[in-house]
């Protein structure tokens, strides 16, 4: 869809105008008061929606990943919610044209997932990476801002359990998990593993498959 | 009831609500990408977006960020540099040969690693013969006598610099330097990506 826009989007956007001005050269050929409930209503319309549209546009975007990770995956499916999953291929151009792996760079493995903290707290697991870079973000859908990262720059690369909490949750946190507070029920997880080389991809694709979810209470 | 839907439906109401939310929309567009510009470094035709991803950053910014990079890391975990021109301006494309070339010990400084990446103007990577859509600084580099490191984007493969060789589409194209982990130089702004130099 966004690659349509982008290659389309200024002929369709002068199509889309012309038809608007004919719609009110229409109009106007009645006569001038015959335009008056259009413009009233295109002018309300216009300056309520140019910053609603601002507003909700990292939601918009935020929920096109939940989509793409929700329904389609990353090559291996749809991935369930509260759930990583990681992609066995670092990105390249032989890709599915589209699929978010076919954008990415060809050192990491990607990992997916969407939280729902609703139902409780979850547990991220992450293996001693030894020294290898790894990330994984979390993305706040509403303002598209990551509140949070567990990787080599912010936590180090030893194994570590981190408890992720919705907004309101009280209770213990485990002893030797780290609390990681979201300000929203729902988060998207974006996580990278580094390959040193295709040598090294099943050892990188072994650590990334044991960055895991399990719901609190269940470890 | 019905009056009023025939109303509705011939006075042109329904006809404004369609053309105002088609203009809001498309003035959102015009905003966001506009403060993507206000918030957008440039430095030798490279441009870069410190910003992004941070939660304090103003709604404002927040829907240009995820215009222009959605869901993008913030600055200090990666760095994201793109150009779509040469150091003159002038458009990238592979009918043209270009040369990259990094003084001796300004590749991109970093804590994990950096990859120079070419797609299509999109920002998909290409198909060609060596498989090769990234150089980075695992690729074995050959440098120059004095220290330098020049990376070739061309369509053809350069004679004798293949291993400093960025296969690029008979198109246009765009190359997007990452660095993970960036080094204090960059996050302190005193780092520069060298231009980009056509040579025929």
């Amino acid at each position: 869809m966004n690659r349509l826009i982008l290659k389309y989007g200024y002929p369709l956007t002068i199509v889309i105008l012309a038809i608007f001005a004919w719609v009110v050269y229409q109009r106007v050929s009645r006569g001038w008061s015959e335009v008056i409930p259009l413009a009233v209503a295109a002018g309300i319309v216009w300056v309520v929606g140019a910053p609603a549209f601002i507003y909700v546009w990292p939601r918009l975007t935020v929920n096109g990943f939940k989509k793409a990770i929700l329904k389609h995956g990353l090559g291996g499916g749809p991935i369930p919610v509260n759930t990583l999953y990681a992609a066995p291929m670092t990105s390249s151009a032989s890709a599915p044209r589209g699929s978010l792996l076919a954008t990415g760079t060809d050192h990491l493995l990607y990992l997916g997932g969407w939280l729902d903290l609703k139902a409780g707290p979850q547990v991220l697991h992450v293996p001693d990476m030894a020294g290898r870079y790894y990330s994984v973000q979390f993305t706040d859908p509403s303002s598209s801002a990551n509140f949070a990262y567990v990787g080599k720059r912010t936590t180090g690369t030893k194994a570590g359990d981190y408890l992720l909490t919705g907004p309101d949750w009280k209770g213990n946190v485990p002893d030797g998990t780290r609390r990681i507070s979201s300000p929203n029920h729902a988060v998207l997880v974006v996580g990278r593993v580094f390959v040193e080389g295709e040598s090294d991809l099943p050892i990188a694709y072994g650590l990334a498959k044991e960055i895991r979810l399990v719901p609190l209470g269940r470890q | 009831m019905a009056s009023i839907l025939a109303w509705v439906a011939q006075s042109g109401v329904l006809q404004g609500i369609i053309i105002g939310g088609t203009l809001a929309f498309l003035t959102a567009v015009l905003i966001m990408n506009a403060v993507a510009r206000a918030v957008t470094k440039t430095n030798n035709g490279w441009r870069v977006i410190r910003q992004c991803g941070q939660p304090a950053n103003g709604v404002l910014v927040r829907a240009a960020c995820a215009k222009a990079l959605p869901v993008v890391n913030v600055f200090e975990e990666a760095a994201y540099w793109t150009t779509a021109t040469d150091g003159s301006g002038q458009t990238l494309a592979g009918r043209h040969e270009y040369i990259l070339r990094f003084p001796a010990g300004q590749l991109p400084p970093n804590d994990a690693f950096w990859s120079l990446t070419l797609t299509d103007v999109v920002g998909y990577m290409v198909n060609n013969p060596i498989n090769r859509s990234s150089i980075d600084d695992r690729s074995s580099l050959v440098k120059n006598a004095d220290g330098s490191v020049d990376i070739y984007l061309q369509h053809n493969a350069p004679p004798g610099h293949g291993q400093n060789w960025l296969p690029s589409p008979p198109g246009k194209f765009k190359l997007m330097l990452r660095v993970y982990l960036p080094g204090a130089a960059i996050l302190n702004d005193t780092y520069r990506v060298p231009h980009v130099v056509r040579t025929t």
